[in-house]
Parts: C-alpha cells; structure tokens; sequence
C-alpha cells in the first residue's frame, strides 16, 4: 500500500513537473514571437531604405524616415560617442521637469480630491467648475501657459501639472465617496476622533485610490513636458525634436523619440514596481 | 443597561416620508443577551444604530447607562457589523491594536493585548498577514477582536455571521458564547435567523413590518452553558422556536405579500 502510495506520489511529481515545463515553454514561445515580429519589422524597414525602388515609390525614403542602423548609431553618438555631450542637458531638463510637474500634480491632486471628497457640500458648488475645467482641452492652454510662465522650466512644470492634476484628483475624489459608512462608524466605536479616523482611514484609502492613477499620471506628465517643449523652450527633448524639424533631421527626430519612449516605459515600469510595494495589502496585487 | 422608549425613526426624503420604527420601547438589562428578529427591511439596524448613537430617533428616547444617547456613541459600545469592517491597509496585528492605538495606550500594552487576542481568534501566526490574505471567518473573528480589545461592557451585533457557512457559524456562536461567559457582556444581536437567536439569547423580541413596533417579547429559559451543536435537538428548544416561529413566520408571509 506504501509502495503504490509512493510511486503515486512520485508520479504525480513527474506529471506536474511536465506541466510546469510546459508552462515555461509557452512563457518562451510567446517572447519569441513578440522578438521576431521587432526584427522583421526593424529589418523591412533597413532594407527598403536600401532599394531604389522602395526609395522613389514609397514612403521609405532615408531623408524621411532615417533607418534603424543610423538612429542606433545617432544614440550612441549622443550619448556615448563623439558627441557625448548632446543628449543628456535635454534628457535632464525634460525629467526634472517632468517629475516636479508629477510632484505638484499628485500632491494638489489628491489634497483637493481627499477634500472634495469628505464635503459632500462644498463639492456639489465645485461640481460645475470642475467639469468645465476638465473639459477644456489641455493642449489648448499650452501656448497661454508658455505665453504666461516662459521659456523655461516654469511652463513646463505647469503644463505636467494640469495633465496631471484631474487624472489624480477624480480618482481620489471617487475613492473618497466609496468609502463605506459602516467602517467609519466602526472605528469610531472604536474610539477614534475624527482626526484619528482621518489618519487612519480616509487618508489611506484615499492613498491607495490616487496610486492607481500614478502610472498614467506620469506618461501624461512626461506629454505635458514635451508639448510645452514643442511650443516654446530652449531646453528638453521636446526642444531636440522641434530643432530636427527645423533642420529636417529625421535620424535626429528618430533617436529622439526612441530615447523619449524608452524614459517613459521606464518610469512607468518604477512606478508599477513601486505602487506593488506600497499596495502589497491589496488584493489586486497579491 | 438599555433603555429605549418610545423611540421613532422617520427617514424623510424631497417627496415623502418612511417610518422605519414607531413608538419602540424595549429594555434591556446589564449582562442580559438579547436577539431582535424580524421580515428583512423592518427597522432592526435603525433600531441598533439608534442604540449606538449613529441615528438620533427622530421622537422618543434612548438611554445607555442611565445617560442619554444623543448622537454621541456611549463609552463602552462595540459594534460588529454585517459588512466586513477591517482595514485592508493594516496587517492583523495593527487591527487589533488599533482601538488601543486610538485611546492612546502604550506600546507595551498594545502588543501584550494584541498577543491575548490574537490568540482568543485563533489567528495566532497569521499577525503580520493582510486582511485579504485571511478567510471570511477569520476576517469577522477579527473585527470581534478588534472590537474586544476596547472592553465593551456593550456589544451590538448586526447580523454578524449573515454571510457565513453554517459550519463557520456555528464555530462562531460557540466562540460568542465562551467569551459572553468569561467577560458577561451586554448583547443585542440582530438577525433574521431564528435558530440562531434562539440559541444563543436569553431573550428574543420580534419586531414588526415598518414601521415597526415590538410583537413578542419571549424569555429563552435554557440551560447554560449552552452547546451550540446539541442544543438544537433539546424538545426545549423546539419549543421556543415554534413558539415565536408562529409570530415570526405570519409576520414573514404579510411582509412577502406586500413586496
């Protein structure tokens, strides 16, 4: 009987070994499909603007779309080559400003959503003012913004914030309204003043709904930096660009936007990391 | 310990008026273990949360402990509710410490408590875990606890074990049971299930459609201590439950029609 029981068990070991391996195997086959296709498409791309034909009859012209090769060769030029000192001036400009925009717009963000939130009055009277506002298109108020705050770091900062500010604030406002009355009263019995509950449970529940927003929150600040950059700045990746325009320079253009995507997958994957941490007590990220 | 008289509640909305509870009156003693059952939508929560304080009755009076209720919770009230009421963003031992946390208490004190009560929940090991990581029923142990850590001389209980399986239930009554028996409470416990507040209460008052008043008010002389496994097959028993069944259940159907 311990015999069966023991090869059963081994048996079992083996099957579900196998399974795993098939789990794993699969985890593969899909990365390298997702590889292939980059290469194919990278390769397509080098080779048309290679033949003449492609050339004159296409849109696969090096003059407009540059070509893989020379764009990786321009990054390396700007950031490790010859001309080294290229990039990072604007790389810096553009994440300063970017993270003091996501700063700003978080903070005031979740302040005026936490308070709207606990006063069901005062936001009822803001209500029309809010949407108003929201509806407004944001790119819309960049030139004013650059016409009111200048070229520098000042417009940029607040273009990021008001990308930033309602994405942050309409969910820490809904966040606040879902929180139950039962689990406030309860806390009360508990003996805690209001105060007390607000440390201890508006706040944090607040907290945890603006964290949702965060990694949207900085793609559009990281936008909001570079369309202000677009429209009138002297520094910043956005600036890079509108310069390549002018030159029509489009490996310059290219190289600037595949530095730009890569900043803002980056910060998006910090972000996602760091929101895992902070909400490791909430279901969704078990 | 209870007073409640005459108390009513009327909820009034732009168009009209709903009276919840009429002209209550009910008392119950120090120590005394009282269920309130009736039909689902009578004012058995408005009734307990006027106890608690949450509601001012709209006419009548409430008194706990020879003072009047007034918007205000009464020292020593606890309070379970049917929804699940523990913070998600707190590990298991900063629930239970919470309440303590609240009335200042120190340190020292705080964990010598949170390690008694984590083990009255049986919940000892799991003290660093997240309320998510935890089963229904331990997550309702845990709001007892955390209600527990206060020392209630009040317990309000509304329809605390609704959502549980009956095996989860049971092992509950029968953790309610023993520490009512070591710390004698006052209870008052909502439910809609007779089997229950027969089994645990030493009297159940049943309550009528909205707006309710009080129908029956029935004494539960049974043995103590209880065994909430066997009691239920005593003739004693059966005989309480038909007894109120027969007001309870009439109550039941007229409620039925009128949805």
């Amino acid at each position: 009987m311990a015999a069966i029981m023991e090869r059963t068990a081994s048996e079992l070991r083996r099957q579900l070994e196998g399974r795993q391996r098939v789990i794993r195997g699969e985890r593969m086959q899909v990365l390298g499909w997702q590889v292939l296709i980059l290469l194919v498409v990278l390769a397509f791309w080098e080779w048309t603007t290679r033949v003449p034909w492609f050339i004159e009859h296409t849109i696969m012209d090096p003059f407009f779309v540059s070509r893989p090769s020379a764009i990786v060769q321009r990054i390396y030029d700007w950031t490790f080559g010859p001309k080294r000192g290229h990039l990072w001036p604007h790389l810096a400009s553009t994440l300063w400003a970017t993270f003091l925009g996501l700063v700003a717009g978080v903070a005031t963000g979740f302040a005026v959503g936490l308070l709207l939130s606990q006063n069901r009055r005062l936001a009822r009277i803001l209500n029309p003012y809010v949407i108003a506002l929201n509806s407004v298109p944001r790119i819309a108020l960049v030139p004013l913004i650059t016409m009111i705050f200048g070229l520098g770091v000042g417009s940029k900062v607040v273009t990021a914030w008001f990308m930033v500010f309602f994405l942050v604030f309409f969910n820490t406002f809904k966040g606040g309204q879902s929180i139950e009355r039962e689990l406030l009263d309860f806390c009360r019995t508990l003996g805690g003043t209001p105060r007390q509950i607000t440390w201890t449970v508006r706040v944090p529940n607040a907290l945890a709904w603006a964290f949702t927003a965060l990694p949207n929150a900085v793609s559009f600040a990281l936008i909001g930096v570079v369309i202000s950059e677009f429209v009138g700045s002297t520094t910043g990746m956005g600036y890079l660009m509108i310069t390549s325009l002018a030159t029509l320079n489009s490996t310059d253009m290219f190289a600037s936007v595949v530095v730009l995507s890569a900043v803002g997958v980056t910060l998006v994957a910090l972000i996602r990391r760091a929101e895992r941490r902070l909400l490791r007590w909430s279901p969704e990220f078990r | 310990m209870i007073e409640v008289e005459a108390a009513s509640k009327v909820y009034v909305t732009a168009t009209r008026e709903i009276w919840a509870v009429r002209d209550i009156s009910l008392s119950v003693g120090g120590g005394e273990f009282v269920s309130i059952v009736g039909p689902s939508g009578c004012g058995k929560s408005t009734l307990l949360n006027m106890i608690a304080g949450f509601e001012a009755p709209t006419a009548g009076e409430i008194r706990v402990a020879g003072a009047r209720v007034a918007g205000q919770i009464p020292d020593g009230l606890g309070y379970i509710f049917q929804k699940d009421t523990v913070l998600p963003w707190y590990t298991v031992r900063q629930n239970i410490a919470l309440g303590l946390r609240y009335r200042g208490r120190s340190a020292g004190l705080i964990n010598e408590k949170v390690e008694t009560l984590a083990a009255l929940a049986g919940l000892e090991g799991f003290e660093e875990l997240y309320p998510h990581e935890l089963s229904g029923g331990m997550r309702r142990r845990l709001a007892l606890v955390m209600t527990l850590a206060c020392d209630p001389t009040i317990l309000l209980l509304d329809e605390p074990f609704g959502a549980l399986d009956t095996h989860t239930k049971t092992l509950l009554h029968m953790e309610l049971l023993e520490i009512r028996r070591r710390t004698r409470q006052t209870i008052v416990l909502v439910t809609h299930d007779l089997g229950e507040a027969v089994t645990l209460s030493d009297r159940v008052v049943v309550l009528s459609r909205p707006p309710s008043r009080v129908l029956m008010n029935q004494s539960i002389d049974l043995p103590e201590p209880r065994d909430v496994f066997s009691i239920r097959e005593t003739e004693a028993y059966a005989h309480y439950y038909q007894a109120i069944w027969k007001v309870l259940g009439q109550e039941f159907r007229a409620a039925g029609m009128t949805h």
